[in-house]
């Protein structure tokens, strides 16, 4: 998946915050200058904006809201989000909100993302409510691509049910992934895996490791 | 199999499961997305979904489908909860049953959209007028968010009783693997000797709060009181975890009560044994279990994501036999497990 921005889309709770973490850390080894866009304007808790300190320490460039309104429910998008998308120097990943209503914000940036060298990335988890069959999912694709006013080029298989996550359910989600690409012509980049998993399936593997936990 | 759920999410579908097939509801973070979830799922199920202009007319909405007989419910959080409680104040003398969700956010006032759980006072002692109870639930993790379901609506049914399931945001928001209930039959469910169907060919009944005669009005008053009552002796529910030995026990619920239950395990490790009552039933308070139990124990602790609000019910059941100490955070600060290890080392010397 060769690209300068990398921009996750896909249903609520399908995984994107902790894709677009854990792809800013993984970019951060070959460049010094990584940024990570936290568009997500759907959810209230569980948000990349969490991880800004631990980010910026790792010299990743966090793009959202400002400080001062960063919890607040309102759906801000900044102005340097274009900035980044388009800046050359950069290698950028978009945090997207869910579903087709947080995949709207990237329909409004279009003029920054049609001349920019992208790969928008749609997230699968199979044990997410209304995603578990190739229909659902595929539809799912359509609705969110044209909320995004963008094709879709890769399908990820995050499929994880949380710590109780077996190689089996990677692989089931790994199967129906794989059927929705058939169905839909559009590749599987890759199965992300938390790294405490040993998993070997037909896809390139992504070891992630969990950002968006609870303090006990 | 289970799914990766939000809690939001794990009850609409359990509220589905356990045969509701009425929803009214108002969009408010942090619980949204169960309306969202239901705008999605009703007409999948062929129920009914609608998004009223307000709570005050949601709240109104369930009144009129209660009185029909059928599984209704609702979900809000705390400022639209405050915004419903004249209704519930009605639906409760109209011994009507029905489901509410509370996503407790903080206040006074607007409170943002982060955890809390102050509306223990406005939830368990009655936020409307008059002299009430609701049932009030308080699950603690997602699967038992989806479990307590279907025994919500059973308890509103048998007593003709208003139940409300108390979570804070951090329920609402986190997600967890759940194993969804089974579905319920709806076409099993009884049709209730009091619903309003239309009277054709048969007597015509009355579903009201009201009575001109004062008379009849405290009969009607003392008729909810028999049913508290006996709610209080039967449907009292809690957890007891490693109090078998405490020395300190922490009484706290939703997730306090978890954040308590790691928290234990850390102060066991440095020599302070650390039990934690949990109760389920908001109201009916178990007041009698925790009266027991506080008699072998040095120290009693209430932990809430509040100023002070349970530890009210805590000191009632007390009753003066043991110290009875506090520590809350609120206005959506969530107590660290740290925070709480310390209070109870500080009350351990």
């Amino acid at each position: 998946m060769d690209s300068r921005v990398f921009i996750y889309v896909g249903m609520f709770g399908s995984g994107k915050t902790e894709l677009s973490i854990n792809t800013a850390i993984a970019l951060r080894k070959s460049s010094n200058k990584v940024a990570l866009i936290d568009i997500d304007i759907i959810s209230p808790y569980f948000r990349s904006r969490d991880e800004k300190a631990f980010l910026e320490n790792l010299n990743i460039k966090v793009i959202t809201a400002p400080e001062r309104y960063m919890l607040a429910d309102l759906p801000i998008i900044p102005p340097e989000v274009g900035g980044y998308i388009s800046n050359k120097e950069f290698l950028t990943v978009v945090d997207v909100g869910g579903n087709e209503d947080g995949a709207i914000v990237l329909g409004s940036l279009n003029h920054f993302l049609q001349n920019a060298d992208k790969k928008i990335v749609f997230v699968v988890n199979v044990f997410r409510p209304f995603s578990s069959t190739e229909e659902e999912i595929s539809r799912n694709i359509d609705k969110i691509s044209r909320a995004a006013r963008c094709r879709i080029d890769y399908l990820v298989n995050n499929s994880n049910i949380g710590p109780e996550t077996t190689t089996n359910d990677i692989k089931t989600g790994e199967e129906i992934v794989l059927r929705v690409s058939k169905m839909t012509g559009i590749p599987v980049a890759f199965t992300s895996i938390d790294e405490n998993i040993d998993y070997k399936g037909e896809l390139p593997i992504f070891r992630m490791k969990r950002f968006m936990k609870n303090s006990w | 199999m289970k799914m990766l759920m939000k809690g939001t999410e794990a009850i609409a579908e359990a509220a589905i499961r356990a045969g509701c097939r009425l929803y009214f509801g108002y969009p408010i973070t942090p619980q949204s997305e169960l309306t969202e979830y239901m705008a999605k799922r009703m007409p999948e199920v062929k129920g009914v979904f609608l998004q009223s202009e307000s709570e005050v007319a949601t709240v109104n909405m369930l009144y009129g489908a209660a009185c029909t007989g059928k599984r209704v419910m609702t979900s809000t959080s705390s400022p639209g909860f405050s915004l419903m409680q004249e209704g519930i104040s009605y639906m409760a003398g109209a011994e009507l049953p029905a489901v509410f969700i509370n996503v407790m956010r903080g206040g006074p006032g607007l409170g943002d959209i982060q955890p809390s759980q102050s509306d223990y006072f406005q939830s368990t002692k009655g936020g409307g007028h008059g002299d009430y109870r609701m049932i009030v639930l308080a699950p603690h993790t997602l699967q038992e968010a989806a479990n307590i379901m279907g025994e919500a609506f059973d308890l509103a049914f048998k007593y003709r009783m208003l139940v409300t399931i108390l979570v804070d945001g951090m329920i609402g928001q986190m997600m967890e693997p759940v194993e969804l209930p089974e579905w319920k039959n709806i076409e099993e469910l009884k049709e209730p000797d009091w619903a309003l169907t239309g009277a054709k060919g048969r007597k015509p009944r009355k579903v009201t709060s009201f009575d001109l005669d004062p008379y009849e009005l405290e009969k009607m008053n003392l008729r909810y009181q028999a049913t508290y009552k006996r709610v209080a002796e039967n449907e009292v529910r809690y957890e007891e975890f490693k109090i078998e030995d405490a020395d300190i026990i922490v009484v706290a619920y939703g997730t306090m009560a978890r954040i308590v239950k790691t928290v234990a395990d850390s102060a066991r490790k440095e020599g302070i044994r650390v039990g934690l009552f949990r109760p389920i039933t908001l109201w009916p308070f178990p007041y009698e279990r925790l009266s027991k139990i506080s008699q072998n124990v040095k120290h009693i602790l209430t932990v809430e994501m509040s100023y002070g609000q349970m530890i009210e019910d805590v000191k009632l059941a007390v009753n003066g036999k043991t110290n009875v100490d506090f520590y809350g955070r609120s206005a959506g600060v969530v107590p660290t497990p740290m925070e709480v290890l310390e209070a109870i080392k500080k009350i351990a010397r």
